[in-house]
């Protein structure tokens, strides 16, 4: 955003990206590292994984749609 | 049988009762070929996925074909429509390459439009969309071309690391947030973009099969004291229903052309 023109036309672009994307980012979040700590409790033998897994996913997710579109 | 569906409704049927209320399930989605001994494939909904092809080309032909600098009739109406995806779906995405995809997304938008409609067209009936297969179609295509053409404007490296590494954050994040980013463009946008409009017609032609059926039920099978007012608001259901409906068939099809535009968009510039 910093490098891009304000123009109103971008701003219009940027809240329906930000608006499409959110939902498919927290998804992934969830997937990837939701995932992740399943593989790690599978491994382990530590069901707790799969929680730390599935929260930390939907906080970077979180992040992640800040660092695009919050800033 | 004791569905959620008949308990709604207020009855409870012994298992098996002959002729009683059977609320329509996923089997109204399945079509026999059209005469018997066509091909397999040739079914309704692929005729009316055809058809929907067919309309689009001779309404366009109609309205294009011959273009006076003063519109007239067909044209006044499509150039309305085509001033409508440039300016509302094409435009806030692509700015000035919008003339370039202009051919494609006004074609996707008022095709998915097309087989949306059908759905509530009297005697046709029926979601084109509804059936997974076809929105899938529409959604691979656009995401090979989208991969296609990042791949063109940004360079085959520069494509995935626009895409997976958002700039302003220490590296060892990246580790954190690439496979988020990957997965999300990669997979799961293409994956929403199909099933988002899938899922609305596959819903929206249960709920107008529901509540018609019970509308017709009661109204001409069960006619009673707790049978009229209960085929009645059926009805009446059914006819605000429809008109949702037809609200949501544009809205799907707006939002399917305004998300292709979106990936193409993605793909001709690095985000930010």
């Amino acid at each position: 955003m910093s490098e891009q023109k304000r123009t109103p036309e971008n701003d219009g672009r940027d809240f329906a990206d930000a608006a499409w994307s959110v939902p498919a980012y927290l998804m992934s979040g969830i997937l990837v590292w939701g995932g992740f700590g399943w593989l790690l409790s599978h491994w382990t033998g530590v069901y707790a994984f799969i929680p730390i897994g599935v929260v930390l996913g939907v906080g970077l997710a979180a992040y992640l749609v800040y660092l695009k579109h919050g800033r | 049988m004791i569905t959620p569906t008949l308990l709604l409704a207020g009855i409870s049927l012994a298992p098996a009762e002959p002729g009683g209320f059977h609320a329509p399930g996923p089997e109204i989605f399945n079509f026999p070929p059209l005469w018997a001994g066509a091909p397999a494939w040739l079914t309704k909904p692929t005729l009316l996925a055809m058809l929907s092809v067919v309309i689009l080309i001779v309404v366009m032909w109609g309205a294009f074909a011959n273009p006076k600098l003063v519109p007239r009739g067909l044209q006044n109406v499509g150039e309305i429509g085509y001033m409508f995806v440039r300016d509302q779906v094409a435009r806030p995405f692509l700015g000035k390459d919008t003339d370039r995809f202009m051919p494609l997304l006004v074609s996707i938008f008022f095709l998915v439009l097309l087989w949306n409609v059908m759905g509530v067209i009297p005697i046709i009936q029926f979601p084109v969309a509804s059936h997974i297969a076809f929105p899938i179609v529409l959604a691979a295509t656009i995401y090979v071309m989208r991969i296609y053409l990042g791949i063109k404007y940004q360079g085959p490296i520069g494509y995935f690391k626009n895409m997976m590494f958002p700039p302003g954050v220490p590296k060892p994040v990246y580790i954190l947030l690439a496979p988020i980013e990957l997965l999300s463009n990669l997979i799961l946008a293409p994956f929403t973009h199909a099933v988002r409009l899938f899922a609305n017609m596959f819903a929206g032609h249960m709920i107008l099969a529901f509540f018609s059926l019970v509308g017709f039920y009661f109204l001409f099978e069960n006619f009673g004291l707790l049978g009229a007012p209960l085929g009645i608001l059926g009805t009446l259901v059914t006819i605000a229903m429809t008109g949702l409906e037809i609200f949501i068939q544009y809205l799907q099809a707006f939002l399917f052309a305004m998300l292709a535009a979106m990936y193409i968009g993605q793909s001709l510039h690095a985000e930010h």
